[in-house]
Order: structure tokens, then sequence, then C-alpha cells
């Protein structure tokens, strides 16, 4: 039976918490922390609900009119709800995380509407059906970031956000492009129809390319790809709780999802292979991989380092769509979820060293290891798992896009793969020296950057306890892939459907 | 019973470790009197590193080898999770976990002062360089059970994902093992022991995923079919033989073993050079395809080259290494040397695959054995340097004596060597037998040295009965491998008349480097540095640096380039947009004039189109 109240419910969680927080005072500092995170628990209940009844297999859909021949429908299907549950789980943890990061800070209740804003943007673009839905949801994640961009209001920070806006804003308007071109070639085209576009390949070949180009480049703003990727190290100056959810789940990833999106359920795989378009996308993914690592090897900064190591970790899910093939799906599936986990357990730690030991630059970090431990046990976790080493979450996704590739007959991908791997080794483990193997200024004499004793433990418990509870979920996630609802497991599920319809 | 045995074989030393951890963590006396009960007390002095609950974290994976074969699945565990002990696995656990446990029996000794010593008298300096030393020991405690954990998973692991977890978790956790001593030489052999393995890490996962990817399986016997019969077989093979090749030394590749051995403290260089570096001769034996008989053309190629290679590494390692000063380096070319003959018997497996049946057994024993007498070896340079009170002579030659068996002059050695030596007469290797006879000079050659170096070195006093029980009980093991390693077939003996091929070469080493000391004692000159090639790589990753760094500043030289014609673009688009609001706001000021001007201009075209507007014309 069709539960058309679920996914409407699930979205309108985050969004009714959003707007209560607006309406509250600045002051109420107890009452908005409570409704954030009974909102973001009971995302997750919804979430966990749904996930149930996709393993039924009943796929809840809302759907109404708005004009003629364009419908509005959110549908929970097995490829969505992957990224919702991403999105929802990471929002729970970043809000446990914001709520010690901000302290008493002012603007707290623009931060956290916008906040709720974000996250349901995000659940839209997870459960939209078609481009149309996608599209209004995209936009809006737009709009909800940049207040969350330039939230500090310094110059920096106001100038990082006059560039995000500048690039997401452009592209938005390619996609906006992109779409109406295909609506008025195909008109209303759900992502679940077994349709595909193929009926259109004989007449509208050169379209049909021109339109996914838009597409496709119109969302590779947002996944950050080369050359398109300014505007992410330049957002670097937000706080460290929008950082990780920016760079884990929110932006980049809805530009990887859309492409996910536009390849898997609206184009169909065979259609993409027939315009000879997939070629072109791994050799984009191959490059900004590869470019990513080189430029992250250049950083002095930390959180700049994390940021190019995004560049070219979210080309993975890109590099493994291009592959055509059931492994390379699986691979950048699990690899969306994968990365999340492990990229916001890094900008969790790099924000937590930032705001307990005022450490910035990556040569401030020596000795960081003894003054705070479980942070650095999680850092290292995360940096592990971006390496692809086993038994992380990271090793298995790497595993499946070898594989994938091979099947797919492009060795110079897995060439590329292990390039890679090598290249982050490069500029991780030295990171992870420095952590544990050097000693502490403290023992010479001088002092931490800018020493904070936020709380008992080595730091504020909010600080602490979600960095910790991502990094063992993403090594549980390697560990014990083979497990029911494990990611890989799930994604396996969806890359099933997709091939054996 | 098994599955449990398993289970402890690979938790219990990830349990040991935490306990360690626990224990530093828990408060301690002198440190907070009175908040330190009765109970935590006990539990930090039980759970301290060194303990012999420490010491214990190998002795599940022991008794499970002794147990006999054995096998466990889980699907749940990664990609799939297969644990198997088959007759070649066993033997080498056996080994494996006995030299860990006898490691840390001595390193119970070796490291008694370090974690407890009083700082009181020394300067500042001093004092920091101590405690980071101090704080080293703690961190090789940690990660000894850790490394273990790996290496014994990396053994019974029979899918690739457990194999490749085992292996690194082996690698990285056996850094804290080299740069416990916290020295500059320590810190740079650690850090070509990383590079290094990176890169062989890459290597393996390169080679993993194109034979697991091609053959579609996921599990070691099926990466060793795969690669049987792809066609691009031979560079599948090629990229795994190189990968292993780092940890088991291959020529060009060993450039870490000289570097990291001499400054590792001797518990750590016996498990380095006596177990992991077996790993990546185990890791050969696991993916390539030996022993095949339906290997193509190719893969023999690789075969010969294997071959070759190895048996380069026997002959240069002991010529390099004999120069050597510090008695570790030379046991470390020694090592390169032995894993070149052990190499070399690999590339026989490929060459001629039908001996194979007869040779891995034989490969096994010289494994165990070179791992047992090398560590007893490496034990030994501690116990040179802090000897017991014990007769010179009896000393001495207790420290000779896994040298001696290393050179197949006598006992284990000998029996081993006989082993392999049956086993190409089968195969009809005449002129390899000859070239590993001669190798076998080179090993009395470093053995020789390396005792020397070490009679230089000597001090009396100062090690205690763990040190010289583990050295001991690691000697005897290494001398009486065959008897109870468990082979699936008695290793045969030599026959009386063999017994001059074995030993002729230890007497024709010694006399060799008796002749050259005896020449060249009083000439003063320069040692060869240890670790060869490393410097010579150095060299030319600084020169190739310069040319990069020099492209990569053009590069962002033209980027900016770039960025400055854009925005000089946009600034004149910008002006225009500017002049056109400009023109607007001129526009709206005039905007009466204009309009009067207008309505003329409109007026003065109507008078010339016609006149029927003016009424009354």
């Amino acid at each position: 039976m069709n539960a058309a109240w679920l996914p409407l419910l699930a979205l309108a969680t985050s969004l009714v918490a959003a707007a209560v927080i607006f309406t509250l005072p600045e002051r109420a500092w107890r009452l908005r922390t409570a409704i954030n995170l009974a909102a973001a628990i009971a995302k997750i209940a919804l979430v966990v609900l749904m996930v149930r009844r996709i393993a039924d297999g009943i796929e809840d859909t809302l759907r109404f009119q708005v004009i003629g021949g364009v419908d509005f429908v959110l549908r929970g299907d097995a490829l969505g709800i992957m990224f919702a549950g991403l999105s929802s789980l990471l929002w729970l943890c970043t809000t446990l995380y914001a709520i010690g990061y901000l302290g008493r800070s002012p603007n707290q209740k623009r931060f956290f509407g916008f906040f709720g804003l974000c996250v349901t943007s995000t659940f839209g673009i997870a459960l939209a059906d078609n481009l149309f839905t996608f599209l209004i949801f995209y936009e809006l994640l737009t709009l909800s970031t940049y207040p969350l961009v330039v939230h500090k209001g310094t110059p920096d920070a106001l100038n990082a956000g006059r560039i995000y806006l500048r690039y997401t804003v452009t592209a938005g308007v390619v996609l906006l492009l992109g779409v109406a071109m295909l609506y008025s070639l195909t008109g209303d085209h759900s992502f679940s129809s077994e349709r595909g576009l193929a009926p259109y390949l004989d007449d509208h070949r050169g379209l049909l390319t021109l339109i996914f180009a838009l597409l496709v480049g119109g969302l590779a703003v947002k996944a950050a790809m080369v050359p398109l990727h300014g505007w992410l190290p330049r957002a670097m100056v937000a706080p460290a709780p929008v950082s990780a959810l920016l760079h884990a789940v929110a932006v980049v990833k809805a530009g990887a999802f859309g492409i996910l999106r536009v390849i898997y359920d609206l184009y169909g795989i065979e259609l993409s292979v027939a315009l000879g378009v997939m070629t072109g996308l791994a050799v984009a993914a191959s490059i900004t991989i590869l470019y990513g690592s080189l430029r992250a090897i250049a950083q002095t900064e930390l959180k700049p380092r994390l940021a190019f190591s995004t560049i070219s970790q979210v080309s993975y899910v890109v590099l493994g769509v291009s592959l055509f093939g059931p492994f390379g799906t699986i691979g950048a599936l699990a690899h969306l979820l994968h990365q999340g986990l492990m990229k916001i357990t890094l900008f969790f730690c790099a924000g937590s060293y930032a705001e307990e030991l005022g450490i910035h630059r990556i040569d401030e970090l020596d000795g960081a290891g003894r003054r705070m431990p479980l942070t650095s046990v999680a850092f290292t976790l995360g940096a592990f798992g971006m390496i692809g080493l086993p038994p992380t979450a990271g090793f298995i996704t790497k595993w499946y896009l070898g594989i994938g590739a091979v099947e797919a007959n492009m060795l110079w991908v897995v060439a590329v793969l292990v390039a890679s791997s090598a290249l982050n080794a490069v500029y991780f483990l030295p990171l992870i020296y420095r952590l544990w193997f050097r000693p502490a200024p403290t023992e010479s004499g001088k002092a931490w950057p800018n020493e904070q004793r936020h709380g008992r433990l080595e730091t504020s418990a909010w600080l602490l306890w979600p960095a910790v509870f991502t990094a063992a979920i993403s090594l549980g996630a390697g560990l014990f892939a083979g497990l029911p609802y494990s990611p890989l497991e799930w994604a396996t599920r969806v890359a099933v459907e997709e091939y054996l319809p | 019973m098994t599955t449990l045995l398993f289970v402890l074989a690979l938790l219990w030393p990830l349990a040991v470790a935490a306990l360690t951890l626990a224990a530093r963590l828990s408060p301690r006396p002198e440190k907070a009197p009175g908040v330190a009960s009765d109970l935590s007390l006990r539990f930090s002095r039980v759970f301290r590193p060194f303990s012999w609950l420490w010491v214990s974290a190998s002795w599940p994976a022991l008794l499970l080898a002794v147990s006999g074969e054995a096998r466990w699945q889980w699907e749940g565990f990664m990609l799939g999770g297969l644990w198997e002990l088959t007759p070649l696995t066993r033997p080498w656990l056996l080994f494996t976990a006995l030299l860990w446990t006898l490691a840390a029996v001595h390193a119970k000794g070796y490291f008694k002062g370090d974690l407890t010593a009083d700082f009181k008298d020394e300067t500042l300096p001093e004092r920091s360089a101590s405690a980071e030393k101090r704080r080293g020991t703690f961190v090789l405690a940690l990660f000894w059970p850790l490394a273990f954990a790996g290496n014994a998973l990396l053994i019974l692991a029979q899918d690739i994902a457990s194999f490749y977890f085992g292996f690194a978790l082996m690698t990285f956790a056996a850094y804290p093992l080299v740069v416990q001593a916290a020295t500059q030489e320590a810190w740079r052999g650690g850090r070509v022991y990383l590079i290094l393995a990176v890169m062989g890490e890459a290597f393996i996962l390169a080679g993993l995923l194109w034979a697991a990817g091609a053959a579609e399986t996921l599990t070691l016997s099926g990466v060793r079919e795969g690669i049987a019969s792809a066609d691009a077989g031979i560079w599948m093979a090629l990229l795994l033989f190189v990968g292993f090749g780092v940890k088991a030394g291959v020529v060009g590749l060993h450039v870490w073993l000289p570097l990291a051995h001499p400054v590792a403290p001797a518990p750590a260089s016996a498990v380095l050079s006596g177990a992991m570096i077996k790993a990546g001769l185990l890791g050969w034996i696991n993916v390539l395809p030996l022993g095949d008989v339906s290997t193509q053309g190719g893969l023999v190629a690789l075969g010969q080259g294997i071959l070759a290679v190895g048996l380069i590494a026997a002959f240069a390692a002991a010529l390099y290494g004999v120069w050597q000063r510090h008695p570790k380096a030379v046991l470390a070319y020694s090592s390169i040397s032995q894993m070149g003959m052990l190499t070399a018997l690999v590339g026989v497996g490929l060459v001629t695959p039908e001996v194979w049946s007869l040779l891995w057994p034989a490969v096994a024993l010289f494994a165990a054995h070179h791992a047992l007498a090398k560590g007893a070896l490496f034990l030994g340079t501690s116990i040179s340097e802090h000897s017991p009170r014990w007769p010179v002579p009896l000393l001495w030659a207790l420290l000779a004596l896994p040298g001696l068996s290393l050179t197949g002059a006598l006992a284990a050695g000998m029996v081993s060597k006989w082993s392999f030596k049956s086993a190409l007469y089968e195969a009809e290797h005449a002129l390899l037998i000859k070239l590993l006879t001669f190798a076998a000079i080179g090993t009395a050659a470093l053995m020789s040295v390396a005792l020397w170096r070490q009679w230089q070195r000597r001090q009396v006093g100062g090690s205690d009965g763990y040190q010289q029980g583990g050295w001991l009980l690691a000697l005897a093991a290494a001398l009486t491998a065959p008897l109870w390693l468990p082979l699936p077939q008695a290793s045969p003996v030599p026959p009386l008349k063999e017994w001059w091929g074995l030993v002729w070469p230890l007497l024709a080493g010694v006399f060799m480097v008796a002749c050259a000391v005896a020449l060249l004692h009083r000439r003063r000159g320069r040692l060869p540095p240890a670790g060869d090639a490393w410097w010579l790589y150095a060299v030319a990753a600084r020169a190739l640096y310069r040319p990069l760094a020099q492209v990569g500043e053009r590069l962002a030289r033209m980027k900016q380039a770039c960025v400055e014609l854009a925005l000089k673009w946009e600034r004149r688009a910008m002006a225009a947009v500017q002049r056109c609001l400009f023109a607007e706001a001129w526009l709206r000021h005039h905007v009466g004039g204009l309009m009067m001007a207008l309505a003329l201009v409109l007026a003065a075209l109507l008078m010339w189109e016609g006149g029927d507007f003016w009424p009354g014309r």
C-alpha cells in the first residue's frame, strides 16, 4: 500500500524544524537544541521505516500536479533512500557537532534555520522523481547554503560566498536550460519509468548529447569537477560543521548524486553508452582525481588540503558511474556513502583541532595525537579510509571500482586508482606521522597556537563523540561490508535493480 | 573448537594491544595517589607493557598451528572472509608465531629499564630525548601485538581482502617498531621503510585488482588460476612480484632493509627480518601460479627473470654486505642474500612447474629455518653487546651457531639445503645448484663478518635471563626446525658423500674473509654506506623533482595569466554595462529636453511628409 504521507513527513521534519527555529528568539538556546535534535532523530526513524518498506518492495510516492504536464513527485526508491539516509544520519551528527562548535556565539537562529533548510533540500534531491522536482530542491540547496558559507560575516567569508554564488547560480542556469530543452523534447519524464529516452535516439542524437552535456555540466559544478571546482577550496572559510556537511553530503554530493540520476534513471545506461559520453566522463573524472590529489599535496593548511582531497574523492563516484558495469556502479553508490562518512570525520577532527588547540596549519599538528587521542584516532581512521587501506570503507569502494574498470576493459582507470591511492598516502601519512610521532610543542616549553579547554575530556563532548561515531561507522562499513544493510549490500541491491530490471 | 581458536588467534593480539593501552591510561599511583584503587593498580600491573600477558599475544596462533589443519568461513567480513590452515600455511604460521613469541620474551628483558627509568640527573635536552625514547618503547609495545595480528591474518587468509588487510596491518603497525629509538637515523630508516612500503602496496593493489577483476574471483586460489589462464597474466604476475618484492627484499627494492634494521631494536629486527620479510615470499606463493603445469610462455620467461634477479641478489648482497660496519647491517644484507636464494626457487616454480610439488616443502623449511636462525642472529647482537659472564668460547660458539647453520654446514641448515638441492636434482638444474652452492660462500663470508663486527662491539654485562632465554630458544628451534615443522613428508637427510659439497663453501667463505681482514685491516678508507641504491634513488628523485617543480610553477603562472585575462574581460564587460547605465542616467536627466527634441523631430517629419496636418492649409 502506498503511503504518500511518508516521504512528505520525512521531508517535513527538517522543514518544520527550520521554520520553527526561525520564529524562535535568538536566546532560546535550549528549545532550539531540543527541536533540532528531536527533528533529526524523527527523520532518522522515518528513513529507517522507509528503508524497511523499500526492502519489502514498496516505493512510497507523493505526487501532485503543479501545472499541466509538470508534476511534483517524491518517491522513496532504493537509490534515493541511500542518499536520504546518509543526509539524515549526518544531519544528526553535524547538528550535535555544531551545537558544541558554535557554543554561545551569535546568529545561531539563522545558522540552524538554514541548516535545516539545507538538509531539507538534500532530502528533496534524494527523493525527487523527476527533473522538475529535482531542480527545485537543487536550487533551494544553493540558496540555503549561502548564509551558512558566509556565516562568519568576515570579508573573506563574504568574498567566498560571492564566488560560491557565481559558480552555483551560473551552473543552475545551465542546468535549467538543459531541463527546459529536455521537457520540450520529451515532456515530463519520471526517473522511475522503464521507458528511458531510447526512442528519441535515432532522430535527436545531437540534441540528446547537447542536453546531456548541459545537465552534467551544470551538475559538475556542485560536484566540483575540474575545472569547475574553484569555489570549493574558497568555501573553506565556512565554520567547520558547514564544511563537514558541504563536503560529506550536502553540496558536492548533491552534484554527484544528480549525475547518477541523469545517467541511471533519466538517460539509462545503454543510451548513455550509445551516445558515447561515458569515456569522456571517465577521463574528466580521472583528471579531477589526479589533479585534486596533486593540489592537495601542495597545501600547507589542514582544511584546504581536505578540500582538495574532496575534489579528488567525489569524482570516484562519477568514475564508477562511467565504468558501465555492475561493479563500477556498486563502487560508485557505495562510495557516495563511504566518502561521506570518512570525509565528515576528517572535517569534524579538523574543526576540533582548530577549536581546542587553535591548529590550522599542518605543521602545527605535531604531537596533537597525545593531547587529543580519540579525535586523532578518528582522524587516522578517516585518513586510512581515504588512502583506501583495508579494512576501512575506502578500501571496499576502491576494490569495486578497480574490478569494474578491469571488467570494462579500461585498465588505465586501474592505474588512476592506484596512483590516487599513492598520492593520498603522500598527503595523509605525513599528517598521521605528525600527529603521533612528533613531540608536542608543550614538551619543548612552547604552547599550542591557541589552546582552550573545552571540556573534561580532550575537548568538548559535543565535538568529540560525533567524530568518533562517524569514524566507527566508516570502519564498520568496511569491516562488515558483507552484512545485510551495510552500504555495500544496499549498493549491490540498487545496482542489481539497475542492471536486471 | 577450531573456530574459537581462529577467533582467538586473530583477536587476542588486538585485545592485548587494547589492554596495554587501557593499563597505560588508568590512573597511576605516582601521579594521582588516592585515585588509583587497589584494583586498578593490579590491573595496570598485569597489563603493563612487556608483561607475560603481553607476550601471550601470539600464543593462540601458536596453539592453532599446532592443533592441525582447519578452515573457517564468514561471509560478513569485508568481501567475504575465508581463513584456512593448509599444508603450506600451517608450518608457516607455526614458525612465525614461534619467532614472535621468542622475540617477545627477549623484548621482556631488552626493554626492561626503558619504561621505568629515572631521569632526574639529566639536563633538559637529554631528558626530552630519553622521554621520546621511552614513548617510542611504549608505542612499540602497543603496536607489537597489532603487527603480529596482521602477520597471522595474512598467513591464515585465503581470500584477497583479508590477506591484503593482514599485509597492510602488518606493514603499517611495524613502523613504530622501526622508529622506537627516536634518533635521526631511526626516523630516516622509518621514512625509507614507509616510502618503499607504500610503493609496494600500490603495486600489490594494482596486481590484485587486475587479476581478480579479470578472473572475477575473491580468493587467492582464484587469483592463481586467473593469472595462469589470462592473456596478460605475465603483467599481473610482474606487478604482484614487484609489490611483494618490496617486502621480500628483491634487489633494487631492498634498500629499506639495511637502513631500517640497524636502527630498530634487536627484537624488532628479529621479527622484521625473520617473520615479516617472509610475508613477501608467502605473498608470491599465494598469488603466482607456481607449479601450475598449464603456464604459458610469458610466465616461464617471467620465471627466468625472477630466477636471475634472485641469484643477482644472492651474490650482490653478499659482495656489498661484507663491507658494512654495523653487525645488523651485515645481517640485513645477509637477509637480502638469503631471500635472493628463495626468490630463485620461486622462479624455478614458474620455469619448471612439475618440480614445485617437491620444492615447496623445501622452500617452507628454508623459510622457517632462515626465520628462526636470523631471529637468533639478531637477538644475538643484543647478547654480544650485553654479554653474560659465560666462558668466552662457549658464548661465541653459540653466537656463531645460527650462522653456521645458515651456510648449510650443519643441523637444520644442512637438511634444508639438501632438501631443495635434491628437488633441483630431479629437475636437472645443475647450473642453478652450482650457483646456489657458490652463494653459500657469500653467506659464510657475511656470517664471519657479522660475527667479527659483533666481536668489535662486545661489552660485558647487562643482559638478563629473558634476553638469554629468548635467544637460546630461538637458536634451538632454528637448529631443530626439520624435526618439529609439520611438513607433508619428512625432509631428507643428506647422504654422507654429499656432505663435503655442503661444507666446503663455509670453509671457503671464512678463509676469504680471514685473508681480506689480514690484508686490509691496516688500510684506512671509507666503507660503502648501508642502503646502497637508496642514495642513488634520492639523488635521482631530487634531480627529477627540479624540472617537475618548474613545470608546476609554469602551470601556476599560466593559470594566473588565464585568471587575469578572464578578469580583464570581465572588467571590460562590466565597463560596457556601466557605460550603458551611465547613458541611461544621462537620458533620465535630460528627459524633458529630449522629449521636446523628439517632439520637434516628429513634427518636422510630419511636416515634411505631408501638408494636411495643419488644418487650414
